[in-house]
């Protein structure tokens, strides 16, 4: 039977078969083309990171994975939503961020460890035949060799090495170092925990539990505010970003939010919606000033003489003229103006000296217990001197009374502001005020009409002291004569109307800031305005540019004061938003024993940078600034006239800042002395020291045995970025080619230092081996000797906190690290297990000896209520309170790597704890061990793992009270027994709440409310610093208990900053006929704010983002200025003074104020940076033309609140007061021969 | 079992162009052979190549190490990732990547390299142990890039560049000349050639689609307002 007729010849059915009712149909197309949309969108898995640079973002962003390649990334949008009025967190993120991720594949991602070759040619060699350490001793002492590596650095001739030999090197040239010098000459420094918490953890455990040096970051940025610690004895706390909507009035001062606080700054757009004012000051034309309903362009520099003048006009209406109520009973409770100053006579005159204590009165008012830390008010109910509860020297010795209640000795009172009326006061005497305005030069406007010292009329009262009858004023009244206010006591330099030119008046400010008086009248009025009726809902929002001035607390304090004086500190939608530079390290008691290695070894060692750097790299060889410039007019008798550096090694002797290096002896030769000698090691360290026979090496820091040896750089762009005096890091601690174009002290003729050693030839290359630790080829990682790969931000484990808002963060590893990169923690862990490895017969179990100073928030913060210098014969040297505390430490360099990786025993013998409260923990270690498991053998057998990252992420959510809410209740619990009062309701129903990894990788998750910090976390106010002193009634941790606005230590004093004032940029005299080419007229200041195109979430050697500028280095000059100098928009312009010079492209704009340049801080000179004619090297970077300069009121210690604490307190890195020489380059040569490369073979042919 | 490499001379390019190794060094006398007899190149690419095989094998191999570091680990405009020079940082290249390992998987092949996917040593690698047909074709994609690196190579004087020229040869096609003349125009050409520095360097005018005005007639008017500035460049008002 033929199918003919049945089978189709020419056609061919489409459908197969139907299925589900004809719904669905089989067919022969290929349906692959499907494949490609399906593809496109197609991943493995989604994983939640951010970006940890150095952004206070901490933005949840989504990476999508696919075949272990990461493809591309999302904002996530899950935030938990926190309280009802207010708008969402998200989106969060901004360009930079988003463009970011493919730093994973750039090419300028370091791919394998690189050693420097000269130095791998040599090591390899030397490996054949002897073991790491007795290589690294041969290498060292050979000075040609040593040279051969050293002169190259920053100049190419890396090869590759592998993980164990580049770890082998290091391990071995600490383990020498420590032993030879002693370990306190292994630096590391690492920036802002909070963005990595573990990857800084893991090499500040490293270093500390070798002895090593863990160096700050925040001072060293200048983004520490020393005013915050001299006002409220915290080192900064500030609302989240969240808050500023339930503002009523916003401030921005010198603060950039749009630009570079993108993912916040939709609050403050919101906030406007809502009917919130605000006002914008900056010289420029920001992106900022855009949002202003008013814009005040103060002239640079000038903000304090602005601050001042609001603070004239808010006293002047809001408490004199009319006391607003809510104001008046704000500040007598939380601010020291009712507290009493002792007016103590000078030459003959009347000067406000020291609070008057109770240790001053007969009978010391019944206070046995640290009379001379209780400050003295007058009490209206008792009609006499009380000592008021929450002074410092309630916190220490006694329990129950360090609160803000307002009593005193168990009575209540009602502390008296001021005694201006007649009845009221015993007198009224001229008090000298010092003034700084006629000290202005260059461009500043110099106020030559009054006196450096103005004596005004102050209301006082007789007071029987124990040395006699002695005259006291408020602060209140003293500080509204210091704001020039006339109240009706007659005198001179003070008055009742805003346009007379006296100092304090907005007349008299328009002087300066060029600010118009009317307009600084009114903002003034509605800021103080708005702060009555909100009780305190007005906020200031400050920039790290107005802390960067060397008079930056004049301008933080002016600031402070407007606060204060509005009771807007401790209210929701008020208060001082400073978000630089530290990013709240939210569980950082939980990690503090993991950083630091405190669960093994305490105390660790922790050194400023500040001075650190400013010894090391021998900027105070080159000192121009001398101290009677800066110095008082009203000071006390002294012996001031010492160099700056001469101050920082008098602070280092009396114990207020931390040395390192700390002796010139190895420490751990001095323990085998004491031993030998059979003596206690304090006394043995004390001793030595008094006989002369020990030496501080802060006294001599150019003596090789001084000199620091190692240097790690972690997580940070050190000489690239935040390096002030870049050159002279080059010069003096790199040893290679350098721009330093000025003289020192030596070749000058200056006045040398009288108690630094001098040497007459500065040495070059101190440090014997710089080791970088990066993802990216950045200029520091360039001048290293070695650069070890480390995982970027979606390539680790690890945790990110910040100040803008109360989640905690995870980053996570998406994938695997690219290349042969390994997570810090990983790398770090590497080098301890080899340093562990090769160890051994070469240091053992040794005893070592650290130098604490006077630490913040231990009891021993109440040392000296004197200043006293033992060297001198003024006092004993008692370690701990006139001198650095001398401790030994137990180390065992054997167990490096097991101690590493396992939770220590001291936490369960001695707690935990943060800022003066300390807790039981040992429930939380069990868990530990329970949760990560413990180690089965080794030095550390039995103790909890901390293996991976997220074993060490554990650690520290297990021990947060942030994060542990068991913690939590009993940290809330120790801070009760101090303050005598309940606090605990604020951590109730939280003792089950336990964090952990798995959970914030789930979803960002909101912290829990602790005493670390001074705000709370509840669903009915947002997080705002100083919320449980104002509410729960918790004293500021100052010598008054109070917001302190008078400062009265001596050094204080002598330098004329009792009371905030303007003072005038200071004159480095950087520009001189040396350096100055002829025809070079253009004079600017140098300003380096925050950019656009990189900067907090990426790093501006990021093409997409340089694309969108002008691909490379550019400086801002105003239109007139650039027109002077011939220079057109986009024209290579070079820029210096005697520390240097830097090249880049002119970006001539309108937005610039006349006389100053902007430089944005941070680009890189490894992209489009040609050589600089003056130099005849390379362009520098922004931090080429400056240089440290130390502030000696920053070195103030052992005296409560101005005590020193890591990070903390300290001397700052300022830079704004440079002043640089702009022109136009003639010949633009990229230096591009290539002879770093070529010099080996030329060298070989020879 | 791996599949046996049937193309020597892509072999001993992709070993070539990897970090320098004592290993390398010691095979180089066979490497050189191979290449030496490849008859596809001519006798001048043959030529060209003998300076660098000579280099690879008697230079001081820490010399070799630092040259290589500088030229490939550190110059962005050498890479020898090839998205690099496709991509750059764009998020495209993720994909682009994940398509080469699939293709390698394809292949029968899992990377078992530190090295990204789109690294040349690695791909090379692959190549030669696929048809001619297809190492060609495949090639044939990349001659532009080559023809850069030859160029940019050439011009730092370095023996690399012959690798890259003989790659060229292999291929037969001429590259694509618009694609390697925009990507010669990227670098510093002539360093002391001012003019041409700031073109390289000069902000590109920014375009909305092919031809901003024609595109979409609503905006057309709108459009044709914004081309009239309202304040002219501070210098052209002088």
């Amino acid at each position: 039977m033929s199918h003919l007729l049945d089978r189709l010849n020419f056609l061919e059915s489409k459908d197969l078969e139907t299925f589900s009712d004809g719904f669905g149909k089989a067919t022969r197309e290929s349906r692959d083309w499907e494949d490609t949309y399906r593809n496109r969108w197609r991943h493995d898995k989604v994983v939640r990171s951010t970006h940890g640079v150095n952004c206070t973002g901490s933005c949840s962003w989504k990476i999508y994975v696919k075949s272990g390649i990461v493809t591309w990334e999302t904002q996530q949008t899950d935030y938990p939503r926190t309280r009802a009025d207010l708008p969402n967190h998200e989106p969060r993120g901004c360009a930079r961020g988003a463009s970011y991720s493919w730093y994973l594949y750039s090419a300028n991602r370091v791919k394998n460890p690189l050693v420097r070759g000269r130095l791998m040619k040599v090591w390899r060699k030397m490996r054949e035949t002897m073991d790491p350490i007795a290589a690294w001793t041969k290498l060292q002492a050979d000075p040609i060799l040593r040279a051969s590596y050293v002169e190259t650095r920053g100049k190419g001739g890396f090869v590759r090495a592998t993980w164990d030999e580049a770890t082998e090197i290091t391990a071995a040239a600490n383990a020498y170092t420590a032993k030879t010098y002693g370990p306190d000459r292994v630096f590391g420094f690492s920036p802002i925990p909070a963005m990595s918490m573990v990857s800084y953890a893991a090499g500040s455990r490293y270093l500390s539990l070798m002895g090593g040096v863990c160096m700050s970051f925040y001072d060293w940025y200048c983004d520490l505010p020393p005013a915050s610690p001299m006002t409220w004895g915290e080192q900064t706390d500030v609302p989240e970003s969240a808050d500023w909507y339930n503002s009523g009035y916003l401030l921005l001062w010198g603060s950039n939010v749009p630009q570079t606080r993108t993912p916040d700054a939709h609050f403050y757009t919101e906030a406007r919606y809502k009917g919130t004012k605000s006002a914008v000051i900056c010289p420029d034309y920001s992106e900022a000033a855009k949002f202003g309903d008013v814009w005040l362009n103060a002239k640079q520099g000038t903000d304090a003489a602005l601050a001042m003048a609001f603070g004239h006009v808010i006293l002047r209406e809001f408490h004199l003229d009319r006391q607003a109520e809510y104001f008046e009973e704000y500040t007598r409770k939380y601010s020291d103006f009712p507290m009493l100053v002792k007016l103590e006579k000078q030459n003959g005159k009347l000067v406000p000296g020291r609070f008057l204590r109770a240790d001053d009165l007969d009978g010391k008012l019944g206070e046995n217990n640290n009379p001379e830390w209780k400050t003295i008010a007058y009490d209206e109910i008792s009609k006499g001197l009380v000592a008021p509860n929450g002074s410092v020297g309630y916190r220490w010795g006694e329990d129950g009374e360090w609160n803000l209640e307002e009593k005193a000795n168990a009575a209540e009172t009602r502390l008296k502001m001021s005694f201006v009326l007649e009845e009221d006061h015993d007198d009224v005497v001229g008090v000298d005020f010092p003034y700084f305005g006629g000290e202005a030069y260059g461009q500043f406007q110099t106020d030559a009409d009054h006196p450096d010292v103005l004596t005004r009329n102050i209301p006082v009262k007789k007071v029987k002291t124990t040395e006699g009858e002695i005259r006291v004023a408020t602060v209140f009244d003293l500080f509204c004569a210091n704001y020039g206010l006339d109240r009706g006591l007659g005198g001179d330099w003070v008055t009742s109307d805003y346009a007379d030119e006296m100092p304090g008046t907005p007349a008299w400010a328009e002087k300066i800031t060029g600010v118009p008086a009317d307009k600084i009248a009114h903002v003034a009025r509605e800021f103080a305005d708005n702060a009555e009726k909100t009780k305190g809902k007005s906020m200031i929002i400050i920039g790290a540019a107005m802390n960067h001035w060397f008079h930056m607390d004049m301008n933080y304090r002016g600031v402070i004061n407007m606060l204060v004086m509005c009771g807007c500190v401790g209210q929701s939608g008020g208060g001082w938003a400073h978000y630089v530079g530290q990013e709240k390290l939210r569980p950082q008691t939980g990690w503090q024993p993991l950083a630091f290695a405190l669960d093994w070894n305490r105390p660790p060692r922790h050194m400023n940078s500040t001075s650190a750097w400013y010894a090391h790299t021998d900027q105070w060889r080159y000192e121009t600034l001398k101290a009677d410039e800066i110095l008082s007019p009203t000071a006390p008798e002294g012996d001031w006239d010492i160099s700056l550096i001469d101050y920082n090694i008098r602070a280092e002797r009396m114990g207020w800042l931390p040395s390192a290096p700390q002796l010139k002896t190895n420490p751990l030769q001095v323990a085998k002395d004491a031993k030998a000698a059979g003596k206690e090691i304090p006394a043995y360290v004390v001793e030595n020291l008094k006989s002369g026979d020990l030496e501080m090496a802060c006294e001599d820091p150019d003596d090789p045995a001084n000199w620091p040896r190692n240097l790690f750089v972690w997580r940070s762009n050190l000489l690239g970025s935040s390096g002030k005096g870049h050159e002279y890091f080059l010069k003096h601690l790199l040893g290679t080619d350098h721009g330093v174009m000025g003289k020192d002290l030596g070749e000058d003729g200056g006045q040398l230092p009288k108690e630094a050693k001098w040497h007459p030839d500065a040495p070059r290359g101190k440090l014997d081996l710089l080791v970088t630790i990066d993802f990216r080829m950045s200029t520091t990682a360039v001048y290293s000797d070695i650069v070890l790969p480390t995982a970027s931000w979606y390539e680790k484990d690890d945790m990110n906190t910040s100040d803008m808002h109360p989640f905690i963060h995870p980053l996570q590893a998406a994938v695997d690290p690219a290349y042969e990169s390994k997570s810090d923690w990983e790398i770090f862990k590497s080098l301890a297990k080899k340093f562990q490895e090769i160890t051994p017969g070469y240091l053992e179990k040794e005893t070592d000896i650290v130098a604490l100073p006077i630490l913040h928030d231990t009891p021993a913060e109440i040392a000296q209520d004197q200043v006293k210098d033992w060297k001198k014969g003024e006092c004993d040297l008692i370690p701990g309170k006139t001198a650095p505390a001398y401790v030994a430490v137990e180390r065992d360099y054997t167990a490096i790597y097991d101690r590493f990786t396992a939770l220590g025993p001291l936490l369960d013998k001695l707690g935990n704890g943060g800022k003066g409260i300390g807790w039981n923990t040992e429930e939380e270690i069990d868990n530990l061990g329970a949760l990560n498991g413990v180690q089965l053998d080794g030095a550390a057998a039995g103790r909890p793992k901390i293996e991976s990252a997220i074993d060490a992420c554990e650690v520290i959510l297990m021990l947060a009270p942030e994060t542990n809410g068991n913690v939590a209740v009993k940290a809330w619990e120790a801070l009760e027994k101090a303050t005598g009062r309940e606090h605990a309701h604020l951590a109730e129903g939280e003792h089950g709440n336990k964090i952990r990894f798995h959970d914030i990788a789930a979803q960002p998750r909101k912290i829990i409310s602790s005493p670390t910090w001074s705000g709370i976390e509840s669903d009915k106010v947002s997080y705002n610093a100083g919320y449980t002193n104002v509410h729960e009634l918790i004293p500021w941790r100052t010598l008054t208990g109070r917001q302190q606005l008078y400062q009265d230590h001596l050094w204080m004093l002598a330098f004329g900053e009792g009371f905030m004032s303007y003072r005038p940029p200071v004159d480095l005299k950087t520009i001189t006929k040396e350096v100055q080419d002829d025809g070079d007229n253009l004079v600017l200041n140098f300003i380096t704010p925050h950019q656009k195109w990189g900067i907090h979430s990426t790093y501006t050697d990021n093409l997409l983002m340089l694309t969108l500028n002008r691909g490379g280095p550019v400086v801002w000059i105003s239109e007139v200025d650039a027109k002077s100098a011939g220079i057109v928009d986009n024209d290579w312009i070079e820029v210096y003074n005697t520390n240097g010079a830097l090249t880049a492209r002119a970006v001539v704009s309108q937005r610039i104020k006349e006389g100053t340049t902007f430089m944005y801080h941070a680009q890189e000179k490894i992209v489009n940076t040609p050589g600089s004619e003056k130099t005849g090297h390379r362009g520098g970077i922004h931090n080429s033309v400056t240089r440290a300069v130390l502030k000696p009121t920053h070195m103030i210690g052992g005296y409560a609140q101005q005590s020193y604490g890591f990070n903390y307190y300290g001397t700052v890195g300022s830079n704004r007061d440079e002043f640089v020489v702009v022109r136009k380059m003639k010949k633009v040569d990229w230096l591009d021969r290539e002879e770093s490369w070529k010099a080996p073979a030329e060298e070989a042919a020879q | 079992m791996a599949q046996p490499v049937t193309d020597r001379t892509l072999k001993a390019f992709s070993l070539i162009l990897s970090y320098p190794t004592c290993e390398l060094q010691h095979a180089m006398p066979e490497i050189g052979a191979v290449l030496a007899s490849d008859m596809r190149l001519t006798a001048a690419a043959r030529r060209a190549l003998r300076p660098l095989v000579e280099e690879l094998s008697g230079r001081d191999i820490y010399e070799l190490e630092e040259q290589f570091v500088l030229l490939f680990d550190r110059s962005r405009t050498l890479s020898l990732n090839l998205f690099e020079h496709v991509y750059g940082e764009s998020r495209d290249r993720g994909g682009a990547m994940v398509s080469l390992v699939e293709t390698y998987r394809e292949g029968g092949f899992d990377p078992v390299t530190s090295e990204l996917p789109d690294h040349l040593p690695v791909l090379l690698e692959f190549l030669a142990t696929r048809s001619p047909e297809v190492a060609r074709e495949t090639l044939a994609d990349a001659a532009h890039i080559f023809e850069a690196l030859n160029a940019r190579l050439a011009r730092r004087e370095s023996p690399y560049y012959a690798v890259f020229a003989s790659l060229l040869q292999l291929v037969g096609a001429k590259a694509d000349r618009e694609a390697v003349a925009e990507m010669l125009a990227l670098p510093d050409d002539d360093p002391t050639d001012l003019e041409a520095l700031d073109e390289v360097w000069e902000e590109s005018e920014v375009l909305f689609g092919p031809d901003p005005n024609a595109g979409c007639p609503q905006a057309r008017e709108m459009l044709a307002q914004m081309d009239l500035p309202v304040n002219s460049a501070p210098h052209a008002a002088e």
